[in-house]
């Protein structure tokens, strides 16, 4: 125990002193946080509106024809959890609707609109409008134009960096378990630093745990730093347990770094290992949702991606980080990380080898 | 008898590089195995040092058989390898203090330092020091575990002969300290200086084995004579003597 403390010490001495690791795990994400933060892609995207009660079919057919509209994307749930989501600043408008409506029933439609997201509110209200007038219309009975009232909903104003921070984070915790373990790895393999070390009574697990603690440890730093400088210049509004972030954190980055040893494993020289690297991450972070929702897509492609680590990672971190999701409700990406830690280790066990 | 090498071998392949080895060294001697690049001298070192699986014949040292012990045999042993570096970003006192806890030791650098003279670069990392000081300073490293034996592989390899006399200073001061030293050369004058017996290695056997007086000796004996004689004769007439070329050659 106490030989893993002082490697691991010494690991994060020789660490610290490196620039080159200083800057590809803490400053190059702050870059990017910084450079995309100020720069705002936020432009119109689809409309959310949920539609909320009248499970009856004239409700359904209202949705149907809202759905109709290119820029609109409808989602049906119970009114307590609609209003959930839109308070979560993931719906522009939510419908309540009484009990069998149609455009001719007379009966009042009440509609919840975000407070946060004035313009897509009022084009979300302008279509709604005209559907409901369409169709009123269309029907020659109707005794007039639908009555609305609109009950304004205080709700999270969410903004593109409230979406990328946890995924840069995530981002980064990928690129230094995967680049710095391969790269690290393989350099001191080459050098012959481990054949030296081999004829000490030093065991290799002493090595590789002395190794993932260090490498852990950077992986909180990273998230602290992160979230920090988030809250601090961009009044990112966290609102999760900082545990729980920590828990998705490490569990990512133990993928991370078990991919980062399989590739160490097969690569034989330096100069394969950034190529390798390379192919690994770089889909995951052009598709697993870092930078862009992932909806935007082409189908077949979203549900390939749906299975990245960096996926699940992400999208965990960016539960916790932007709804304060806990743990459980975050089963699915535990899951999806813990099976491919399974793997990844497995793999990394495999390949492994000091010379 | 603290070490004990019996009929070792080792194949590449096609190659034998390690034929039928034996051999045995006391305790605080300095034992020499001499001979050209490709003999077998790193191969027969590395498994008695552990560090490569031994195909046949056994090795004993301080009781110990290697190939069943190789944990108590680390223990024991203080290695420096032909070709080898440290971690980077650590200076020579922090390596110092890693390496030995490595063995469970908690060691004094200045004093391992100064055994070979660098006690003023204690602050320096390996890649500022000069060739000569980083053998020197791999030397150090091979004592961390205040070992019984300490096997030296071409430890003057490419220094200057002022380095090279330095390190022999250092290797004699850590025999007079009570430790054994196993060491591999291809430098004749370094053999007949600074070794009390030598082996002479040869495409994986060993062709002599005795202290470099004694091999002169006997070579004399048989009748050899120098061509221009400046003395009678030295170890690399012994050595061509025995392998029929020249040790450079290769
Ligand atoms: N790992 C290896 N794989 C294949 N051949 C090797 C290996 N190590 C050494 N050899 C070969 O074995 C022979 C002896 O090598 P070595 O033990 O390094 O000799 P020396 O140290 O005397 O120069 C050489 O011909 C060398 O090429
Ligand atoms: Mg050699």
């Amino acid at each position: 125990m106490r030989l893993r403390w002082k490697l691991t010490v010494a690991s994060l001495k020789m660490f610290t002193r490196q620039k080159e690791a200083i800057i590809w795990t803490m400053l190059l994400p702050l870059f990017m946080v910084f450079l995309f933060g100020f720069v705002s892609f936020e432009g119109l995207g689809k409309i959310r509106i949920g539609v909320a009660g009248g499970e009856d079919e004239p409700a359904g057919q209202l949705a149907g024809q809202l759905g109709e509209v290119r820029t609109v994307q409808v989602t049906r749930g119970s009114e307590s959890s609609e209003l959930e989501q839109l308070t979560a600043g993931k719906r522009h408008l939510v419908l309540v609707l009484p009990e069998q409506f149609h455009a001719a029933s007379g009966k009042e439609l009440r509609v919840l609109v975000n407070d946060g997201t004035p313009e897509e509110t009022q084009l979300g209200l302008l279509i709604l409008r005209k559907v409901l007038d369409d169709e009123t219309f269309r029907m020659h009975t109707a005794p007039g134009r639908v009555p609305m009232t609109l009950q304004s909903v205080a709700s999270r104003r969410s903004s593109y960096i409230d979406f990328l921070l946890p995924g840069v984070l995530s981002l980064a915790i990928m690129q230094s378990g995967i680049f710095g373990v391969a790269f690290g790895f393989v350099a001191l393999r080459k050098r012959g630093v481990l054949r030296r070390l081999s004829v000490t009574p030093m065991r290799p697990q002493d090595f590789i745990a002395a190794q993932v603690a260090m490498r852990l440890m950077v992986l909180l730093t990273q998230i602290v730093v992160l979230v920090g400088v988030g809250i601090v210049f961009f009044d990112l509004q966290f609102l999760g347990s900082l545990l729980d972030l920590f828990a998705m954190g490490l569990l990512g980055g133990a993928v991370f770094l078990a991919i980062g040893f399989f590739l160490a494993g097969i690569a034989r020289t330096e100069d394969q290992v950034v190529p390798l690297a390379n192919v690994v991450s770089l889909p995951m972070m052009l598709l697993s949702g870092v930078f862009f929702s992932r909806s935007n897509l082409p189908e077949p492609v979203r549900l390939v991606t749906e299975f990245f680590p960096l996926t699940y990672l992400a999208d965990g971190m960016r539960s916790i980080v932007l709804e304060g999701s806990t743990l459980p409700a975050l089963w699915l990406q535990l899951a999806g990380l813990a099976l491919w830690s399974i793997v990844s280790v497995w793999a990394a066990v495999k390949v492994f080898r000091w010379e | 008898m603290i070490l004990a090498v019996d009929n070792l071998c080792k194949r590449y392949g096609d190659l034998v590089a390690v034929d039928r080895v034996s051999f045995s060294v006391r305790r605080q001697e300095i034992f020499g195995i001499l001979g050209p690049n490709g003999a077998g001298k790193t191969s027969t070192l590395e498994m008695i040092e552990t560090l490569r699986p031994i195909d046949s014949g056994t090795v004993t040292l301080d009781g110990l058989d290697v190939g069943r012990h190789p944990r108590q045999v680390q223990q024991r042993i203080g290695v420096q390898l032909q070709t080898t570096s440290f971690f980077e970003k650590l200076n020579l006192r922090e390596l110092l203090l890693l390496l030995g806890e490595l063995y469970g030791r908690s060691v004094d650098p200045v004093q391992l330092l100064s055994e070979v003279d660098l006690q003023d670069r204690a602050k320096a990392q390996v890649e500022q020091l000069s060739g000569g000081q980083q053998h020197r300073f791999s030397v150090a490293a091979a004592l961390v575990n205040d070992p019984l034996l300490v096997f030296l592989d071409e430890p003057t390899t490419g220094l200057d002969p002022q380095a090279r006399r330095h390190l022999w200073g250092v290797i004699r001061r850590i025999r007079s300290e009570g430790k054994t030293v196993v060491l591999t050369t291809h430098y004749m004058e370094e053999a007949e200086e600074l070794c009390d017996r030598v082996a002479i290695m040869d495409r994986g056997r060993i062709v002599a084995d005795a202290p470099p007086p004694k091999l002169i000796g006997d070579l004399l004996a048989s009748g050899f004579k120098k061509e221009r004689v400046e003395r009678l004769a030295n170890l690399e007439d012994v050595f061509l003597h025995l392998t029929g070329h020249a040790l450079q050659e290769e």
